[in-house]
């Protein structure tokens, strides 16, 4: 395949598989409230108004301009959020294998890094009223304390995504090496090779079915669990939610996005949703998420589902954690990810 | 010489800076501003501030016929509507000694009781929506549900049930044989469900972990800083008032007392009350003596400024006023449990994590707005002080 070819069918299935991600992924938290709802004994909202309605809605509101002390690289937080979560997507689709790093681990480990740092600009730079700047007599004749500094709840959520950067992401980085010491590669070609053969052989009609899908063995499977906590705290979700405790510090980093911002801000965050999850069976099952296969790239879509449902149940069964948790359980899963990857040297 | 109080001295310690949360903020219930002192994660101290909401609610009964009073005294809070009510008539039956038949107390005591139940059913419902946990906290406002209608089938009103009146009680509220029958049967009902619920909590791990150990308020700093209620008893302070009160003689009961002073043991203080309340809630029910429900032989005339004290869901409730010749009242006072428990919740937040820190509040289970009012007496007339006048006369130091 000439040059032209291969960047024209790039930029091809990258539209394809960034467009239909997008809408898909706009339907997963309708799935997850209604899981939720049903847990709870509630019947919950239609399933296309938290994720789609929800976006199309803040789309057409009232713009309103955020309070942050660089206002414009707080806007331009969430959009190069869309944008490093997009290229995370286009990780389990089989051309961008081929771009320079898009196709090993280091791709994957940078870009998830670079969505963590994100939630630490977006902390630092947003300044609502809501905490130190609300109109109270707190510097009063008698208060306690007056002439500490004070900080708004939003800098704190940074402190927060700080520590959560240093230890809360370190067990899906190590279950995301697991498929990659069993394929004996950086490749991810190579994971998806050693899982489905067939695969790279298949006409793009055919349905190419994994034949050692990683997950079934017993590193694959171990690296199973903390993949899906790392998911839960990426995606800042309960127990692991402490940046965005309502409780405190509300929404964290992200409350003064309104509007149009707030639009981005869902579909970077359920685009997220969608992406690890596509990563993960890619990896661990060995089904890519592949627009020119239109079969194996609905069957990538299904499996997707599997990791924002079981997010749910955890989520309507979760307190919040406080780092009095959070550290321990962190060394927990990564002591299970170390045994995994031990485990799968000798596969 | 050191000091040889067993309650704790305050360290002198280096803040390194300050959270603030409120009175605007999507989770709190009600205005009140927290402020929080921290070292990294950890609070260090804390400051509350309450009376953002003024409402002046005891200038509104200044001057006012008893009848009309008691109207206004039911609406002091919408959780415990129905102790403020009951509390009120309690001050002028006392005050003027009316005798109130048996049959009556006992109906007080049986609706007193299930307002108990909501209140501790949406202290589980806010505390662990504090603490994150949707799941049981829906669950808890399902359960509520029962006593929710329970007040509607007595008193025709699911929040305002307006049972107490003085000299006994409404005699729309007085029970009926297939009232009690449906009164037993939905406790019967709920127990079942309830300790399901109560298990569920128990057992479950992440929960525990967010409660125990955390918000400890020991004996002697609960007496010191005055806390009350369940907040005091989770404490390892043996006191309710329900005991000397004469209303509950003839039940038996037993008083929740819990040494550990943590969240935990807030939180379990009030699940094992409300099996305490279902017990005496039976025996109203099965003991109900025959009788009139209301005694009105009696003339509103003047009355010796008089004080009624009684244990109400959160703690020790004060209503107090007196009447002059006219049977007008004067002087009316209420002082909340909430507003005694203030300071022990300041104390409990300290060494705990911010997010604990919350938790520590709401397991106190404040319920602040009740407790707002800010009246000055100036040149002998007293007038209540809107927001704005208090920051204008006392200002903010910039």
């Amino acid at each position: 395949m000439d040059t032209i070819s291969f960047t024209l069918l790039l930029i091809a299935s990258s539209v394809i598989a960034i467009v239909i991600a997008t809408l898909y992924s706009l339907v997963l938290p309708g799935i997850e409230r209604k899981v939720q709802a049903r847990i709870q004994q509630r019947i919950g909202p239609p399933i296309l108004t938290p994720g789609f309605w929800s976006v199309i809605k803040f789309t057409y509101k009232e713009k309103v301009e955020p309070i942050a002390q660089m206002p414009r690289l707080y806007k331009c937080s969430v959009y190069l959020g869309v944008v490093v979560v997009a290229f995370l997507l286009l990780f389990s689709t089989p051309y961008w294998w081929a771009v320079l790093s898009w196709g090993s681990i280091l791709g994957i480990v940078g870009l998830l890094k670079i969505e963590e740092v994100i939630y630490v600009f977006m902390g630092s730079q947003s300044q609502s009223i809501l905490s130190t700047s609300m109109p109270m007599p707190d510097l009063a004749k008698g208060s306690k304390h007056i002439g500490t500094r004070r900080e708004f709840v939003e800098q704190h959520s940074a402190e927060r995504a700080i520590k959560m950067m240093a230890i809360g992401s370190l067990p899906i980085y190590l279950a995301l090496i697991v498929p990659f010491v069993v394929g004996k590669s950086i490749l991810i070609s190579d994971v998806v090779s050693f899982q489905n053969p067939a695969f790279f052989s298949a006409p793009w009609y055919g349905l190419p079915l994994p034949s050692h899908p990683i997950l079934f063995t017993v590193p694959g499977f171990l690296a199973t669990i903390p993949f899906f906590l790392g998911y839960t705290i990426l995606l800042n979700e309960k127990p692991f939610s402490i940046l965005k405790a309502k409780i405190d510090v509300i929404e964290g980093g992200v409350l003064e996005y309104a509007s149009t911002l707030r639009a981005a801000y869902y579909v970077m965050r359920n685009l997220l949703l969608f992406a690890l999850s596509s990563i993960f069976v890619t990896l661990f099952i060995g089904i890519p998420f592949d627009p020119f296969t239109p079969f194996v790239f609905l069957l990538n879509m299904l499996l997707s589902i599997i990791l924002p449902v079981c997010l749910a149940v955890l989520v309507a069964f979760s307190p919040i954690l406080t780092f009095r948790q959070i550290y321990p359980v962190a060394i927990g899963l990564s002591a299970i990810g170390v045994l995994a990857m031990i485990l799968a040297v000798s596969i | 010489m050191a000091s040889q109080n067993p309650v704790k001295q305050k360290e002198v310690v280096e803040i390194e800076k300050e959270l603030s949360f409120g009175p605007i903020h999507p989770a709190l219930l009600e205005p009140y501003r927290i402020r929080l002192f921290v070292n990294d994660e950890y609070v260090e101290d804390c400051e509350l501030t309450v009376n953002v909401a003024y409402r002046g609610i005891e200038k509104l009964f200044e001057g006012l016929p008893i009848e009309r009073a008691l109207v206004i005294a039911e609406k002091v809070c919408g959780i415990c509507s129905n102790v403020h009510a009951f509390n009120a008539v309690r001050v002028i039956e006392g005050g003027l000694n009316i005798e109130v038949p048996t049959r009556a107390s006992y109906i007080r005591v049986l609706v007193h009781e299930i307002q108990r139940m909501t209140s501790h059913l949406l202290f589980f419902g806010h505390a662990f929506e504090v603490l994150g946990h949707e799941t049981f906290a829906m669950r808890s406002f399902l359960l509520r549900e029962t006593f929710m209608d329970l007040m509607a089938y007595i008193g025709g009103n699911r929040v305002m049930a307006s049972v107490p009146i003085i000299g006994g009680i409404r005699p729309r509220a007085d029970l009926t044989e297939p009232l009690k029958k449906t009164i037993l049967s939905r406790l019967d009902e709920f127990e079942d469900k309830y300790t399901d619920y109560v298990n569920r909590i128990m057992a479950d791990p992440m929960v525990m972990s967010r409660l125990t150990g955390v918000g400890l308020l020991s004996k002697d700093e609960a007496i010191k800083w005055y806390a009350t209620g369940p907040t005091g008893r989770a404490s390892g302070w043996d006191f309710d008032l329900r005991r000397d009160m004469k209303e509950y003689k003839p039940f038996d009961f037993k008083v929740i007392v819990l040494n550990e002073g943590d969240n935990k043991a807030r939180v379990v203080a009030r699940a094992l009350e409300i099996f305490e309340s279902i017990k005496i809630m039976r025996q109203v029910v099965k003991n109900l003596p025959e009788g009139p429900v209301v005694n009105r032989q009696w003339i509103a005339g003047k009355m010796d400024y008089t004080i009624a004290y009684i244990e109400t869901y959160r703690g020790e409730l004060m209503h107090s006023y007196g009447l002059d010749e006219h049977g007008l009242i004067r002087n009316y006072k209420i002082r909340t449990p909430t507003i005694t428990n203030l300071a022990a919740m300041e104390q409990a937040c300290i060494g705990d994590h911010v997010t604990d820190a919350m938790v520590t509040i709401a397991s106190c289970d404040p319920c602040l707005t009740c407790c707002t009012r800010a009246e000055v007496v100036e040149k002998g007339r007293s007038r209540v002080m809107t927001d704005q006048e208090v920051v204008r006369n006392y200002g903010w130091r910039h």
